[in-house]
């Protein structure tokens, strides 16, 4: 059985890193580990073996169990098409003007794809522990409900809108005098865009069954996930986390843990410099400022949201090499972020659930 | 700094871009002019938050003398836009007109973002303030905004839309800056690298600049002989922080600097403060 956990949380938090880190701890415990990132910064991609990682999962060239595979969210929600489409229906629907604009505005196509290629991965138990990393620009509870609205956006959501209540046959969008709404939209769109879109719908349609079929196959593996939420002690990133605990009980299990990522020492909070220079006193009182500041900030929602906590203290650059990445987990303080990852405890014994 | 009519403050999400879009529509509101502060995407909620508002809506509501805001709400900016800008007759089955109109957004490329920015264009045609300020869509969308109008006349050959994109155009490309929020670590740095060139490639704004936020002070020490103890410890990880945000200024020089802001909670808080740093380039 495969231990697959969820690393996600609003952008900038540090998603990628932690996920990687929490790899490479697992790995070298003797967990044969996946990580399974979405488009990571430069200097993370190449600590993990960048050179040689794609869409399918490759060995690190040094480290003993521990792979890693990236997504390109865009390429695989064609790829999403492709498999639940007729091969001639496929090709018109990817090179469709439409199918571009609807990926862009449809996040939730790439967290499908994206979910859909982690879910995958998570199926072929190769692995002992896949951790899996969100998307950058959708990263919080949006990756959890992607399944359930690409469900409904193919299933015709969109096309019965656009037709007034049935869903039509092909015929209907040349039967000008039949739709009013038709008629205005040529005089203010030109002829054909409506009928682009209506074509556009009625294909991306026939893939429907695939579709809704894979989405419960995606939830379902989804919410045996451990889910992890990262936030760093700032307001936009925590909004993003509190989404999780009011909207969560309809969709999945209530995250493990939640971490605090770039922390600042509590003990810096209203310190006394000591007998330093004056400009290092006042540089120790504007980060007890701060430390204070985040203190705050975290209590505030420990307080409501009862979770467990795991802070990892800020450093100033990202970890750049596999022992940097290490070093990360082992200076986390709290909750242990690797109990999640180490089922039953024991690192020599391969985990179970 | 900002003398065009129209500011669109973009930026990678997470860099305190409705905090700056704040910061200057109160800059300029204290200088004296008539301003509107528009939040284009989402429910305004950060924006209303920085400027110490209540809740958004469409219609523009005085949140300071002279400073008014509103949210772009997409159903309302549509109706607005078919029956004021594009002239559908009001009564002209218009619901079921509105709600395809709906899923076009959804699916065609551009015309969400024409309806959007459009709203934008359009106060600023209509000159009732001296200076719109928009909390932008976030940098990895804003290409797609700017070029809408384009968008739209390689895909509709004809039809009233058309003309409408024409003078949206015009104010974009002579009558309005795009300030691009960053901060000096590596994913927001090469971020707004990938934008500007793609914004200035194409010339799609008047005006580029760049506002590099939390930007730490300068702290000149002795690196080498930093003492043990809780104040060493806090200006080892200062220096290491400011040689960091040292070489992503290097990468993306900035038009303006805005400094971080120690300790600083409240968003209206945060606002006033980067107001008066902005004071006098507004």
């Amino acid at each position: 059985m495969t231990r697959a956990v969820l690393v996600t949380g609003g952008g900038g938090v540090g998603k990628t890193t932690l996920s990687a880190a929490m790899a490479v701890t697992a790995a070298r415990n003797g967990v044969r580990s996946l990580v399974v990132t979405v488009d990571p910064a430069r200097r993370l991609a190449d600590a993990l073996g960048a050179d040689s990682i794609g869409a399918e999962p490759t060995p690190h060239p040094t480290e003993k169990n521990l792979w890693a595979a990236m997504i390109d969210a865009g390429a695989s929600w064609a790829g999403v098409v492709r498999n639940y489409a007729d091969p001639s229906v496929a090709d018109r629907l990817v090179d469709n003007p439409f199918f571009a604009a609807a990926s862009n505005h449809f996040p939730a196509s790439q967290s499908f794809a994206a979910a859909e290629e982690a879910t995958r991965l998570v199926e072929a138990r190769a692995w002992e522990l896949v951790v899996i990393d969100t998307p950058p620009a959708v990263g919080g509870i949006d990756f959890l409900t992607a399944p359930a609205q690409m469900t409904d956006l193919v299933g015709g959501r969109l096309l019965r809108w656009l037709t007034g209540g049935r869903l039509p046959g092909r015929r209907f969008f040349f039967d000008r005098t039949a739709r009013p709404v038709l008629r205005i939209g040529d005089q203010v769109l030109g002829a054909s865009l409506l009928e682009g879109v209506a074509e556009f719908l009625m294909d991306l349609r026939t893939t429907y069954d695939g579709v809704a079929h894979r989405s419960k196959e995606i939830e379902s593996q989804m919410r045996k996930a451990a889910t992890i939420v990262v936030s760093t002690a700032d307001p936009t990133p925590i909004r993003e986390a509190v989404r999780f605990f009011r909207e969560l009980p309809e969709i999945a299990s209530r995250p493990k843990a939640v971490v605090f990522n770039r922390t600042l020492p509590t003990d810096w909070i209203g310190a006394r410099p000591g007998r330093v220079r004056v400009e290092l006193a006042e540089n120790l009182s504007r980060w007890g400022r701060e430390a204070q500041r985040q203190q705050d900030l975290i209590g505030e929602f420990a307080g409501r949201y009862r979770t467990d906590l795991t802070k990892i203290p800020w450093r100033p650059e990202p970890p750049t090499d596999i022992d940097g990445l290490a070093g990360l987990m082992e200076s986390a303080d709290g909750f242990d972020l690797m109990s999640l990852c180490l089922v039953g405890g024991d690192p020599h014994t391969p985990a179970r659930s | 700094m900002f003398d065009s009519p129209l500011v669109l403050v973009s930026g990678k999400g997470g860099v305190g871009k409705s905090a700056v879009a704040a910061a200057i529509a109160l800059a300029a509101q204290r200088a004296g002019k008539r301003v509107l502060a528009i939040a284009m995407i989402g429910d305004g909620g950060g924006l209303a938050a920085h400027l110490g508002a209540a809740p958004l809506d469409f219609k523009p509501t005085e949140v300071r003398p002279g400073l008014s805001a509103l949210v772009v709400d997409r159903a309302k900016a549509m109706m607005e836009y078919l029956q004021i800008q594009i002239g559908i007759p009001a009564l002209t089955a218009f619901a079921p007109f509105a709600r395809a109109f709906d899923v076009l957004a959804s699916t065609a490329p551009a015309i969400r973002e024409i309806v959007t920015i459009g709203k934008v264009v359009y106060e600023v045609q209509q000159g009732e303030y001296d200076l719109v300020v928009a909390d932008a869509p976030p940098s990895g969308q804003i290409g797609s905004y700017l070029r809408a109008m384009k968008t739209i006349g390689e895909l509709v050959p004809s039809g009233r839309i058309l003309e409408q994109a024409a003078w949206m155009r015009e104010i974009l490309e002579e009558r309005t800056t795009l300030a691009l929020v960053s901060i000096p670590e590596e994913l927001p740095v090469t971020e707004t690298q990938e934008t500007m060139a793609q914004v200035k490639e194409e010339s799609e704004v008047a005006a580029l600049r760049v506002i590099s936020n939390r930007v730490l002070p300068v702290l000149s020490t002795d690196r080498e002989s930093l003492p043990s103890g809780r104040a060493g410890d806090a200006a080892r990880l200062h220096l290491q922080l400011q040689d960091e945000q040292a070489h992503w200024r290097g990468e993306l020089p900035a038009d303006l600097d805005l400094p971080y802001l120690f300790g600083v909670v409240t968003p209206t808080e945060v606002a006033v403060r980067l107001s008066e740093k902005l004071g006098a380039s507004v």
